[in-house]
């Protein structure tokens, strides 16, 4: 067999590139029309083209990943120019808590430390036994007096001055707590109230959480088909390999089995020609 | 009708937010493109995304106008990716995660693809992801930006600062390469 040498005079490798691409800046007419001609006579040439088109082809069929804020829509990804412009000294989140005001954050602090002490059910008491702070939903079990150690009752004695401010503290906090949810509310109608932007803020959040929501929905259910066509996919190899393992073995089987039934055609023509020896005269 | 990408950068320029935001509009996606097939991690793709137009939006007052819009955002974007790769000291390609790589794969599937068509393109994308990961940098970063972003040789050379002829060296070593790679993960199938 004869190896095919090209022959073309100039860059080889840059040529098939330009007239891979036909890239205006990759040839003038005439190099063009030259190679164009070279190609129809060099098998290498045709052969490097028609390959590189394949790969071109393979190419085509990568694409990355969804950008996560397409799923909303396009460029959502991105705070706007004015929050770029707020934000030109260092990177920066899709959600700054700068853009709501100082007294509305206070207001959600204060509305979550009321929730959250009141989901944990924070009792604080100050009495002969000293000062208890007590969270959670279960009774206490009451401590006997007696049990109750030298030196804590000391302490308590000791931290008697404190005692009066101590329960005024308490009485504030029960105050507060009571109070909290419908200050909390009463704070967030008068911030909404007060500033409109907090209602779009609101809005938005809402808007936002209901579309990852459904993304996410959308996201596991296509999963599980994928997932589910994966394991079809695997059992149907193992299967396979099943198959392919059974039918080996049968055939080892078979292989012994004829291998035996041999050896036992063979103990018997031992046999019949041992007893005709015997039996001739 | 469609503002220009220079009437909207020059609208930008004047202070008119919304105009800037167009231009984010219009640039995400090719950006980020660019950005995921150079360093091949979504995460850092959408952070190198993101950090280009914030310094686009930063250094637009110093805009002249030398260059196309898209090529400046480009050479910011290749910028930050070579940042990136020497920050990380990587190769410049790491594969993604199986399981990352499936689901992402899957919230890009046609509605009229089949779950066996959804996983047998994943299986090609896998091959030629895995393919151009064996490039060197600037060869697989002159296959991206001819063959996915359509640039011309010029263009190329132009945003890598380097010969014309530099380029369709490039791109010929790495179509070579990348037949190879083929070649070979279709023989071991």
């Amino acid at each position: 067999m004869t190896e095919h040498i090209c022959q073309y005079s100039g860059d080889r490798g840059q040529a098939i590139v330009s007239y891979l691409y036909a890239d205006e800046g990759g040839f003038d007419a005439v190099e063009r029309t030259a190679f164009a001609a070279h190609v129809t006579t060099c098998e290498g040439c045709r052969a490097e083209l028609a390959a590189f088109e394949g790969v071109r082809t393979m190419l085509g069929q990568w694409s990355p990943p969804r950008l996560r804020s397409e799923t909303h829509s396009v460029g959502s990804g991105f705070r706007s120019a004015g929050a770029l412009a707020e934000a030109k000294g260092g990177p920066h989140d899709g959600f700054s808590w700068r853009e709501i005001p100082a007294w509305a954050q206070v207001a959600a602090a204060m509305l979550c430390l009321g929730v959250g002490a009141g989901i944990a059910n924070l009792n604080v008491r100050y009495d002969a036994n000293g000062l208890q702070v007590r969270t959670g939903w279960s009774t206490a079990v009451p401590v006997p007096v007696a049990q109750v150690s030298q030196p804590v009752a000391e302490a308590s004695q000791d931290a008697a001055p404190w005692r009066a401010e101590m329960t005024a503290l308490e009485q504030r906090l029960r105050t507060d707590l009571r109070q909290t949810p419908a200050q909390g509310g009463n704070l967030a109608n008068a911030a909404t109230a007060a500033n409109p932007a907090i209602a779009t803020v609101n809005s938005e959040t809402l808007r936002r959480v209901r579309a990852l929501v459904d993304e996410s929905e959308r996201r596991q259910q296509t999963e599980l088909a994928l997932r589910l066509a994966e394991a079809v996919r695997e059992t149907n190899a193992q299967r396979q390999a099943d198959l392919v393992r059974i039918d080996r073995n049968i055939g080892a089987m078979q292989n012994n089995t004829g291998r035996e039934m041999l050896r036992q055609r063979n103990e018997m023509l031992n046999y019949v020609s041992i007893r005709t020896a015997a039996q001739r005269p | 009708m469609t503002s220009t990408d220079e009437e909207l950068v020059a609208r930008s320029i004047g202070g008119d937010a919304d105009s800037f935001n167009q231009l984010i509009l219009r640039w995400e996606r090719p950006i980020y493109a660019l950005a995921y097939r150079t360093i091949g991690r979504e995460e850092d793709a959408r952070d190198v995304c993101q950090e280009t137009f914030l310094r686009a939006f930063r250094a637009l007052p110093g805009f002249r106008g030398q260059a196309k819009f898209s090529s400046w955002l480009y050479r910011i974007a290749l910028n930050l990716c070579r940042d990136w790769i020497r920050r990380e000291r990587r190769t410049g390609f790491v594969q993604p995660p199986e399981d990352v790589d499936l689901i992402d794969f899957i919230a890009a599937a046609e509605p009229s693809e089949s779950i066996e068509d959804l996983v047998a393109r994943k299986d090609q994308m896998r091959v030629v992801e895995r393919a151009m990961a064996r490039l060197p940098e600037d060869q697989r970063t002159a296959i991206v930006l001819k063959e996915y972003h359509g640039l011309t040789f010029q263009e190329i050379a132009d945003l890598l600062g380097c010969p014309l002829s530099t380029v369709k060296t490039r791109l010929y070593q790495g179509l070579s390469v990348l037949r190879r790679e083929l070649a070979k993960t279709a023989e071991t199938l």
